[in-house]
């Protein structure tokens, strides 16, 4: 049993019957030459059914059915709040990855104590020296306060819509979770540039971590890297912030979104 | 040894030259994948019941589906797709180029470098974390213990974790401490204090963690981090029950629009 060429449909043949204008014949061709490598067929199926699922005469809302947008609508800002922090937290990620090609997460430099070290210096030179950083490094700034701000607000709404009621539970605890790290996302950035207020901030972090019991040398050593704050800090810190929370956060907001796309908006009665 | 009739491990014979790696060794177990109820019947215990589970989840969401009509199903939710999607985008584009023109016009600070030697007069971490830090500064409510001559039980940093502790449990907890189908404030004045009561203390926590900032005593800053979150709470209460009243009707109106009394 060899491989034969079967009797295969002749598409070729097929093309010259069919009486066709040059675009047609143009599209066909590279159409049957895609296919034939790629079987789009299949994925264009898909699309198809995409596209048909999209467009569906969709099932009046509870608040088409019984008339309350008269109600309703300056209600809707509240009801993107969500949407708006995930913006805030795409512009951070794009802003925060230009700036990762500047920064130098490291306290290398300092002469004494107080003096600029190389984290510092490259953050001056992102302001001073970088085109266009000045401007990066406030967008990446404001985005984040925006993330949070919009966060804590997307909170309050959902809880006094009572939106976190029956089917919606897990999604609640999604959340909670979503914010502790949104908040320890804030944190970890705001020790990377190591000023006087990051280094005391990070210094009252261990304190704090050092303070619980039973895990607390281990937190404080697994998180900032020891009992003093040095290089192993800032560099943990760095990790944290560019390397570990973005993979977990973005994982999270993506199950967050899929519950909310699968079990719809919750709405006020 | 080797004759032209006898299989080789692929499950060809010899007979011919092969360049086309011969017919697949094993068979595709297509036509023997087990149907649903073939697999719901050889399965047992754990994996048994999750099948029959699923076969009555699926049995009631058909009868659901056969029985209501479109018109009175109960919608628990609109689209998220296209309706929200889009509505989203609009509003949120709206606040990307807000977030631009703020990042313009308002540049962020940039102190001075670290220096573990000298500790600054005024420690204090990003806005939104200030009622987390005003949570640390709860030491004159921690608990001494007369047994131990005034001595505190868990230290004030230990205290203040305790608190936060207690904070993202309760809010953890409201899905499971409140239930039913009421959706607005008015219709559990309640639970809508309780929320008041907690945004004016994450506030007023957050004052206390600035509290170098207002020239107020700070025994009066203290009692009035927790006076006014509750003022805040009564006040909510007694308005939200005072407008239940008129809501009500309303309420009760599109209730039984949404669920006819049988």
């Amino acid at each position: 049993m060899s491989l034969k060429k079967q009797d295969d449909m002749d598409h070729n043949a097929w093309l010259k019957s069919q009486d066709l204008t040059a675009i047609e014949t143009a599209f066909l061709t590279t159409l049957i030459w895609l296919d034939k490598r790629l079987r789009i067929v299949d994925y264009l199926e898909l699309l198809e059914t995409m596209y048909y699922r999209a467009n569906l005469q969709m099932p009046k809302s509870h608040t088409e059915q019984y008339d309350l947008d008269n109600k309703f609508w300056y209600w809707y800002p509240l009801y993107s709040l969500g949407s708006l922090s995930i913006i805030a937290y795409l512009l951070a990620a794009v802003s925060g990855a230009l700036l990762g090609f500047y920064y130098a997460p490291s306290t290398a430099g300092a002469a004494a104590q107080g003096d600029p070290t190389a984290a510092y210096d490259s953050m001056v030179m992102i302001m001073k020296d970088v085109q266009f950083g000045f401007m990066l490094r406030s967008i990446h700034r404001w985005a984040a306060q925006f993330m949070v701000a919009a966060v804590f607000l997307h909170m309050l709404r959902v809880y006094f819509t009572g939106a976190y009621k029956e089917p919606r539970e897990v999604n609640w605890i999604l959340g909670v979770v979503l914010i502790a790290l949104t908040l320890l996302f804030g944190f970890s950035g705001y020790v990377l540039p190591w000023k006087q207020l990051s280094f005391w901030a990070a210094q009252i972090g261990v304190e704090l971590a050092l303070a619980t019991p039973i895990i607390g040398e281990w937190a404080a050593q697994l998180l900032f890297g020891g009992f003093t704050l040095g290089q192993a800090t800032l560099v943990r810190m760095y990790i944290l912030h560019v390397f570990v929370l973005p993979f977990v956060v973005t994982a999270l907001i993506a199950i967050h979104v899929g519950i909310v796309w699968v079990q719809g908006i919750a709405e006020p009665h | 040894m080797t004759d032209d009739t006898t299989p080789m491990t692929d499950g060809g014979t010899d007979d011919e030259a092969r360049t086309d790696g011969g017919p697949p060794a094993t068979v595709p177990p297509d036509d023997e994948t087990p149907t649903w109820s073939e697999r719901k019947e050889h399965s047992q215990g754990l994996a048994q019941l999750t099948y029959q589970y699923f076969e009555r989840s699926r049995r009631e969401d058909e009868d659901l589906r056969t029985e209501s009509t479109y018109v009175e199903r109960d919608v628990l939710g609109f689209p998220t797709w296209p309706h929200e999607t889009i509505r989203n985008l609009a509003i949120t584009s709206f606040f990307l180029g807000m977030i631009l023109l703020v990042a313009s016009i308002l540049p962020s600070h940039f102190g001075d470098p670290a220096n573990p030697g000298s500790t600054p007069a005024i420690i204090l971490p990003d806005w939104y974390l200030y009622w987390s830090f005003g949570l640390l500064k709860l030491s004159p409510i921690n608990p001494e213990l007369a047994v131990l001559g005034g001595n505190i039980i868990v230290s004030n940093e230990l205290y203040g974790l305790i608190a936060h502790g207690a904070i993202f449990g309760v809010i953890t907890l409201v899905p499971f401490l409140n239930k039913g189908n009421a959706r607005r404030p008015v219709e559990e004045p309640g639970w809508a204090a309780l929320g008041v009561t907690g945004v004016i203390l994450a506030i007023t926590l957050a004052v206390l963690a600035i509290q170098n900032f207002f020239p107020v005593p700070l025994e009066l800053l203290f009692s009035l981090v927790f006076m006014l979150p509750v003022a805040g709470g009564v006040i909510t209460y007694a308005v939200l029950k005072t407008m239940r009243e008129g809501y009500m009707y309303d309420l009760n109106r599109r209730y039984y629009m949404l669920r006819p009394p049988k």
